[in-house]
């Protein structure tokens, strides 16, 4: 008796894809985040790197492809906040501020101050608003996506995104 | 009360805040620039992760008249072989992953399937061709019994003490149960070959019915009392050479010594040959 037509459904393991696909796919995006997040040429080449490198240690731990995107950012992100608190530590020594002031382009219409002013709001924000804020403004990321980052819902990626915007603002206000 | 502001309608200052923020030499890169860029990381990169580099294996699902198995290819040959309804994919998948980097592929898959169809319809060398990488098993007692395994041939069975024996360790035989219980490669490395020292089939990773089947489906004819046929004869381990049950020298041999065949066609099959005072058919 011939054997009976199997199912046509291919079956799939859902498998996270190959880590140097992944590289390929999202090294483009990846790089435009850091150059914005972290303002320098340099910063943004170290920290792809690192970015790379704890995502390819930490792969074993992908179940599947969903969330990875997310997780990319989480990771790039994490390393930009610490490289972030690093500099601030460093420069209440050193005085970098001057610094970094005397390197910057030169401003129009004093816009300038108003970014380090808020480059310093931002660092002060709680964590996960810091976070869901960078993610959103500086990755693009849906709001969906840094749920998954973070490890929270939708609602409070949205909710955590608006009460740092809505803090900024009042940074800003008193500011001017 | 006023109504609170959704975060993508707040003031314009905010945003031209956060977009003067962005505007820096850095982030208007061009793409050619951007290109530049990506070509120094990705070589850095390559040279950052090729000594912690995982090898590959092609991990795919098949659909075998033994039911729905996982199976995994390294370089160095088939690493893994499940039986999905007694074992957990993800488990098995989380196990490979620590080891290699896992690329999806049923057309790998589907060979492994097409040679187990072809070694249950009969075919003596569908599967004993294939290379194994034995990685995922940790303990060099396990190998040992495990690569010893693979030299009791289609067709014939041998006991859990004998298996303990040929290995040099004729007191694991529990061990060697515990061996069989874990193997990574069932079918490939015959498990289903080994049995109890009274004759009895004894367990099976993935079910007796299944260890049943193997075995039929090699020639080793069970019968309903699932022990050994009444015409098989002994093989000897070392010295080639195979007896009738009754034979003097298979009574006073030790029984771990044994390779037990189905009958003695199996047996000059393996490469042994016949005893001279016991005359087996």
């Amino acid at each position: 008796m011939p054997q009976p037509k199997k199912t046509e459904t291919p079956m799939r393991l859902d498998l996270p894809p190959p880590f140097d696909e992944a590289v390929a796919r999202h090294e483009r995006e990846l790089m435009r985040f850091l150059l914005r997040t972290t303002r320098d040429h340099d910063d943004a080449l170290d920290l792809f790197q690192e970015t790379w490198l704890r995502a390819y240690r930490a792969w074993p731990k992908l179940e599947s492809g969903a969330g990875l995107r997310p997780w990319l950012y989480r990771i790039a992100t994490n390393l930009c906040l610490n490289r972030a608190r690093d500099r601030m530590r460093r420069s209440r020594v050193i005085g970098d501020e001057e610094i970094d002031l005397a390197r910057a382009p030169a401003s129009s219409n004093g816009a300038h101050e108003g970014v380090l002013h808020l480059k310093a709001a931002i660092a002060q924000l709680p964590h996960n608003q810091r976070e869901a804020l960078v993610m959103r403004k500086f990755g693009g990321l849906e709001y969906a996506e840094i749920a998954t980052a973070l490890g929270c819902s939708s609602e409070s990626a949205r909710a955590g995104v608006y009460q740092a915007l809505k803090k900024l603002k009042l940074s800003v206000e008193l500011s001017s | 009360m006023k109504k609170a502001l959704q975060p993508d309608e707040l003031d314009p200052a905010i945003d031209d805040a956060t977009d003067a923020a962005q505007m820096t030499d850095a982030a208007q890169m061009t793409d050619a620039a951007i290109d530049k860029m990506l070509r120094l990381a990705r070589q850095r990169l390559a040279r950052a992760i090729t000594p912690i580099r995982r090898s590959e294996a092609h991990v795919g699902l098949i659909e075998s008249p033994l039911g729905r198995l996982l199976a995994a290819e390294s370089p160095r040959g088939l690493v893994a072989l499940a039986y999905l309804d007694s074992r957990d994919a993800a488990s098995i998948l989380a196990e490979l992953r620590q080891k290699f980097d896992l690329i999806e592929d049923s057309a790998a898959a589907a060979r492994i399937g097409e040679e187990i169809e072809r070694h249950l319809d009969g075919d003596d060398d569908a599967i004993v061709h294939r290379p194994i990488d034995l990685s995922l098993v940790v303990s060099p007692f396990q190998r040992r019994a495990l690569t010893r395994l693979r030299e009791v041939p289609a067709g014939s069975v041998v006991t859990y003490q004998g298996l303990a024996a040929a290995i040099g360790s004729p007191s694991s035989q529990r061990a060697v149960g515990t061996t069989m219980a874990s193997n990574p490669l069932p079918i490939y490395v015959p498990c289903h070959r080994v049995i109890k020292s009274d004759g009895r089939i004894g367990n099976y990773g993935g079910g007796v019915e299944r260890k049943l089947k193997l075995l039929r489906a090699e020639g080793f004819e069970v019968d309903r009392g699932d022990r050994i046929p009444v015409h098989a004869v002994y093989g000897h381990w070392q010295s080639r050479i195979f007896c009738s049950p009754a034979c003097s020298a298979v009574r006073r041999a030790e029984r771990k010594k044994w390779i037990i065949f189905t009958d003695a066609a199996h047996a000059r099959g393996a490469g042994m040959r016949a005893c001279k005072l016991c005359r087996p058919a």
